[in-house]
């Protein structure tokens, strides 16, 4: 039973001494960077650069090879176009108009989804409905909706409402829902214990303790109310009276002012640039980053 | 020196009416009802079931005209008939080829930009100037200009999917490898690996919750750019090459258009079915034998 192994021999290797090292010599352990150095590690500086680097390609591209204004206007053109429909045209009142569409949307779907969410934490009934739904209903991208809802609401904003709380619902509801169910037990005893029951329960302690997965829904929800509202307004917008956004879009390429086309795309990433940085952003900053539940 | 509260003692006492302990039920065999109604699969089957029910008879006894709600059977009978007869087969293939062509060309200009992103500083400058201004553009928006530029016909349409893929896709790719922590890269450097190596063996399996996670959201994006292109323009793209073209989304748009609403329900379920089949299958799959077998997320 007992084997022994035998271990193996150790190897020495001989003492030597390396006779062709040179002099030891310090480099250089801190150097002052230059000022071109110091510049381009500014983030925005790089950024700035990048930017201006593409706009000048652009506008280089379409003025040196003098391509048709019709197939791509030069940037500075697209740029006049933009400030030009903005205070003297009536995109401003589109851009309006579009916005206004989308908080009824995003309000409306934010509200059934909390009504959702209340019935579905409250009952197990309610969370396999939930369940149920939102796996059916979050695949089906909510413009397909559109044919059915111009049937029920006619052409105008009501049918573009309901397009949007498809898009917001099944997105929020989702992410909530699953946010709820994730709060520790831990916390839920805390807030038991604090003598917290219903609507103070949800609002005290599942909201705040949810609060990442629940901006993550908003976040969703906000991409794809905005994507489906300009593609919503690309085909029916201009049924609505006034039209949005994306029913200018429309009209410019229909006109073929592609010119018109690039202001309306600028307007585009202007409105989703400011939603999502500025908006989105300093309420993770307020909330969850403040909280240290998000670095 | 601020003195301290006098310790309040309180009396000791003997509870006198107290009922003497009874064992309840500490563990119950479950009744059959309960142990079917404790089904997952049961309870949501009922759902659905009673769900189906209720516009059944909602529809037959409100007598709401079949344009405005049709009846769940006559929008089954649709479904069956256009699978059978009609062209929603060659329509679900047509669909689902333009929206593979899109988000594989997509994936590669996302690698090959994720690549130019992590090797140098520029370059990830680059990528995050690009992700910020565009992915909050909608694909769709493109559509107009891809049409002028394109034409009409699927290559405008792929072209708006190669919008809708690319910048979620390098975007996540990006801030997954960037946030793989030191430890691992040094461990694989431990391990000699280097270039490819490195990143097919190290990079790509510690960001793979992150890249997973871009996919997905690039193919919610692509699938909802692609069923709004075919509703908007899917007549100008089918007419344009052959009668047997056009896509889902076209097949809701066209029947909507005849006012066949049964079909324009059956061509919705088609749609959910379709994506729950990628959503569910495809890519629950691919999480439960890579992150999830990897420990890399729960449940």
């Amino acid at each position: 039973m007992s084997t022994t192994k035998t271990l193996a021999e150790p190897v020495i290797r001989p003492e030597f001494v390396n006779e062709n090292i040179t002099d030891a010599h310090t480099g250089d352990v801190a150097v002052q960077l230059s000022f071109i150095e110091k510049i381009w590690n500014i983030n925005g500086v790089r950024k700035a650069v990048i930017l201006l680097g593409l706009v000048g390609l652009w506008q280089g591209y379409t003025v040196g090879f003098d391509v048709e204004p019709l197939m791509f206007p030069s940037f500075v053109f697209s740029l006049k176009t933009l400030i030009n429909d903005l205070f003297q045209g009536d995109l401003i009142w589109k851009v309006w108009f579009s916005i206004k569409v989308l908080i009824y949307g995003y309000g409306a779907g934010m509200a059934i989804a909390a009504v959702l969410v209340l019935w579905g934490t409250s009952s197990r009934l309610g969370g396999d409905f939930i369940a149920m739904a939102t796996a059916m209903f979050n695949p089906l991208p909510s413009i397909a909706m559109l044919p059915l809802a111009m049937l029920w609401f006619g052409l105008g904003t009501s049918s573009l409402v309901f397009v949007l709380v498809h898009a917001v619902l099944w997105a929020v509801a989702l992410n909530t829902h699953s946010g709820f169910k994730n709060v520790s037990t831990t916390l839920r005893m805390i807030g038991e214990n604090y003598g917290l029951k219903g609507v103070p329960f949800v609002v005290k302690i599942l909201v705040p303790a949810a609060l990442p997965s629940i901006m993550t829904g908003m976040k969703v929800g906000w991409a794809f109310a905005w994507r489906t509202l300009i593609g919503a307004e690309l085909v029916f917008g201009a049924s609505s009276g006034s039209g949005g956004l994306g029913w200018y879009i429309f009209e410019s390429s229909q006109n073929i002012e592609t010119e018109g086309v690039f202001a309306g795309l600028f307007m585009v990433i202007l409105i989703g640039i400011t939603i999502e940085n500025l908006l989105f952003r300093n309420i993770e900053l307020r909330t969850v980053a403040r909280w240290g539940m998000q670095r | 020196m601020s003195t301290l509260p006098q310790t309040v003692v309180r009396p000791e006492f003997e509870a006198d009416d107290l009922a003497t302990a009874s064992h309840a039920d500490v563990a119950r065999k479950l009744t059959l009802w309960e142990r079917i109604v404790d089904l997952d699969g049961v309870r949501k089957l009922t759902i659905l079931v009673a769900l189906m029910l209720a516009w059944e008879i909602y529809t037959r006894v409100s007598g709401v005209s079949e344009f405005i709600l049709p009846k769940f059977s006559d929008t089954a009978a649709a479904l069956y008939d256009s699978l059978v007869n009609d062209q929603l087969l060659i329509m679900i293939k047509n669909s689902i080829s333009v929206l593979l062509t899109g988000y594989a060309i997509g994936l590669v200009i996302a690698t090959l930009l994720t690549t130019v992103a992590i090797m140098t500083r520029f370059g990830s400058d680059i990528l995050s100037t690009l992700t910020a201004m565009l992915n909050p553009l909608p694909a769709i928006a493109l559509l107009p200009l891809a049409l002028l530029w394109f034409g009409l016909g699927s290559s405008s349409v792929v072209f708006t999917l190669l919008h809708s893929v690319i910048w979620p896709v390098a975007l996540n790719a990006h801030t997954g490898f960037m946030g793989v922590s030191e430890t691992q890269r040094m461990v694989g450097r431990n391990y000699g690996l280097r270039g490819v190596m490195y990143v097919a063996k190290l990079l790509i399996p510690a960001a793979f919750p992150s890249i997973l996670m871009g996919l997905k959201i690039g193919w919610a994006y692509a699938w909802r750019t692609l069923i709004a292109a075919e509703l908007v323009f899917g007549g100008a793209i089918a007419d344009t090459s052959g009668e047997q073209s056009g896509g889902l989304g076209w097949f809701v748009f066209a029947n909507q258009m005849d006012m066949q609403i049964p079909y324009v329900f059956a061509g919705l379920f088609t749609v959910i079915l379709v994506g729950v089949i990628v959503e569910s299958l495809i890519f629950s799959t691919i999480e439960a034998k890579t992150i999830r077998r990897w420990g890399m997320q729960s449940s």
